[in-house]
Order: C-alpha cells, then sequence, then structure tokens
C-alpha cells in the first residue's frame, strides 16, 4: 500500500468532502419526507452503502414530487 | 412584474426545499474534477490495480491544461446533462399531472410568466453551479496540469452554460408537451443525441449547431481567441432555446386550453 501514501490527500479530500455532505443532505432530506417512492429503509441502505451515485439517485427518484 | 417575481420566487422556494439548491451544485462540482483528477493519478492507479506487466511499452500521454478542461466538459456533456434532464423533468408535467399547474394557472396568471419564471429558475440553479464546478476544475487543472487564464476559464463557462442553457429549455419545451415525467426525460435526451448524429454527419454545413460549443471550446482553448464559429453556435443556441421558451409556452395555453 506504498502508493496510498503517494497520492496527496489534500487534493483528494474535496472529493470525500462532497461525497459525505451529499450523503447527510440526502440523509436529513429523508427523515424529514413523510413519504418516499418505495420503501424508506431501502433509501436509507442505498444511500449509506452506494456511494455518491446513491444520494443522487435518491434525490432524482426517491423523493415524492 | 409583480407576478412574475412571485412566481419566480414561488420557484426559487421549491428548489430550495427540495434540496435541488444543494445537491446539483455538489454534483456538477464532482462531475466537472473526477476526469482531470483521475487521469492525473491514472499512473498509481493502475500500479494500485496491480501494475502494467514487465517490459509493456505504454507511455501515458502528457495532458495539456485544455485537455483537461475538455476532460471536465465530456463529462458535464454526458453525465451532467443526464442530470439536468432528469432533475427538470418533472417541473412543469408533474405540475400538470397532479393538478398543481391548473390551480395557478385558474387565477389570472399568464402562461409566459408560468413557463418563464421556471425557466429563469433553472437558468440560475445551472448557471451557479457549473460556474461553481468549472471554477473547482480550473483551481485544479492550474494546480496540476498547468496555467490556465482566469479570463479563458470565464470564456468556458459562458459558452458552455449557453449549451447547458439549451438542455433545459429543450427539457421545459417537452414539459408542456406531455404529461409524463420520464417521457420528457426520454425525448429530451432523444433529441439531443439526433441532434448530435446529425451533427456529425454534417459537421461540415453544421458548424454553427448548438452540439458543437464543446468542439469550438477546445479550438478556442488551443488558439487562444474566440473562433468565428464558437460565436455563430452560440447565437444560434440562444436564438434556439429562446424559440424552445415561447414554444413552450404556446404549447401549454394550447394544452390547458383544451381541457
Amino acid at each position: 500500500m506504498e502508493e496510498l501514501a503517494n497520492i496527496n490527500w489534500a487534493i483528494i479530500a474535496p472529493i470525500l468532502v462532497i461525497q459525505a455532505i451529499l450523503m447527510v443532505v440526502a440523509l436529513i432530506d429523508l427523515i424529514r419526507t413523510k413519504e418516499t417512492n418505495g420503501p424508506k429503509w431501502l433509501w436509507v441502505l442505498i444511500i449509506l452503502f452506494v456511494s455518491t451515485l446513491g444520494p443522487i439517485l435518491y434525490f432524482i427518484l426517491g423523493r415524492r414530487q | 412584474m409583480m407576478q412574475w417575481m412571485t412566481l419566480f420566487k414561488k420557484e426559487l422556494l421549491e428548489n430550495w426545499r427540495n434540496v435541488k439548491w444543494i445537491w446539483v451544485p455538489l454534483v456538477i462540482i464532482l462531475l466537472a474534477i473526477l476526469d482531470p483528477l483521475a487521469n492525473y493519478y491514472m499512473p498509481q492507479i493502475i500500479d494500485m490495480a496491480g501494475g502494467m506487466p514487465e517490459g509493456t511499452a505504454f507511455e501515458l500521454p502528457e495532458f495539456s491544461p485544455a485537455d483537461a478542461v475538455m476532460m471536465s466538459l465530456g463529462q458535464l456533456s454526458t453525465m451532467g446533462v443526464l442530470v439536468i434532464v432528469l432533475m427538470s423533468m418533472g417541473t412543469i408535467s408533474g405540475e400538470r399531472k397532479s393538478g398543481v399547474s391548473e390551480l395557478i394557472l385558474v387565477k389570472p396568471v399568464s402562461y409566459w410568466n408560468y413557463v418563464s419564471a421556471k425557466w429563469t429558475s433553472y437558468l440560475l440553479l445551472i448557471w451557479l453551479s457549473l460556474f461553481l464546478g468549472l471554477f473547482v476544475s480550473w483551481y485544479y487543472i492550474n494546480l496540476l496540469f498547468g496555467e490556465l487564464s482566469f479570463v479563458a476559464f470565464i470564456q468556458v463557462v459562458f459558452f458552455y452554460g449557453l449549451w447547458l442553457t439549451f438542455v433545459i429549455s429543450l427539457s421545459i419545451f417537452y414539459n408542456t408537451l406531455v404529461k409524463l415525467p420520464g417521457l420528457v426525460a426520454f425525448l429530451t435526451i432523444a433529441t439531443i443525441i439526433a441532434m448530435s448524429g446529425i451533427t456529425q454527419v454534417f459537421s461540415h454545413v453544421l458548424a454553427w449547431s448548438p452540439n458543437m460549443i464543446a468542439q469550438h471550446i477546445h479550438e478556442m482553448l488551443l488558439i487562444e481567441q474566440i473562433p468565428g464559429d464558437l460565436i455563430g453556435a452560440a447565437i444560434v443556441t440562444f436564438i434556439l432555446s429562446i424559440l424552445l421558451i415561447i414554444g413552450a409556452t404556446f404549447t401549454l395555453q394550447k394544452k390547458e386550453l383544451a381541457n
């Protein structure tokens, strides 16, 4: 895992931060809304475990307009 | 004008409530920096994935700042356009299906105000997201690939923003034509793909097609001045967007009056 040390983490950090914000915003929104398309617990799993794409999918498909 | 501002504020509030103002800029930033970073770290990524076989004669290409900008635009042109189409697919069609638009339009609200307020609120969201996304990407490009002037960055944002303006105008037009959000997204994407195909086949006569904007931007970055074809394509794109919004107003009027 020497290669991992060669990567400048200051450069990668913003990506991780954006992913984290997306996940948190999606979860907060999920808790606040009454109903979603499909079961709520499934969305929790998708948001938590499908990185980046999970929260985006929730925003596009999961929210009831 | 007062009425327009009220509708516009309603749209801004709605996009704030459904957190579009948070996630769309973040996703656009992510898309804009993904490819430049991935390409920059390609040697490490290949090493981590097990490395290349001994004696492989494969030189990783060196990228110029202009190449890096094109990587950002490449992601935005595919995934970015998809996200924009999907997030706007229900904006009018959904309201028509659920009857919200009837509630609004039963009052003496002009169709033009209703459509243009929506259009403007989405434009604001997309232009801001694009600016932020390309700004972060510009920062990385200067850091990793070499210098790209701030003026060049602003030019890229301006011309590429026109292309995204066209995409959202197209989506709003289809929003008034059909009531199913999924169909709106499908028709919008199908139209963009068809236009791109036609532009490729007849590229010698369609230099001013909206689909050519990204290509012209590359040229602009290489020759460091604005090519005439880019200005032509920008004007065509702008006029088409306005026509689509006017068309959307008429279609909505016709459909609502028919009910």
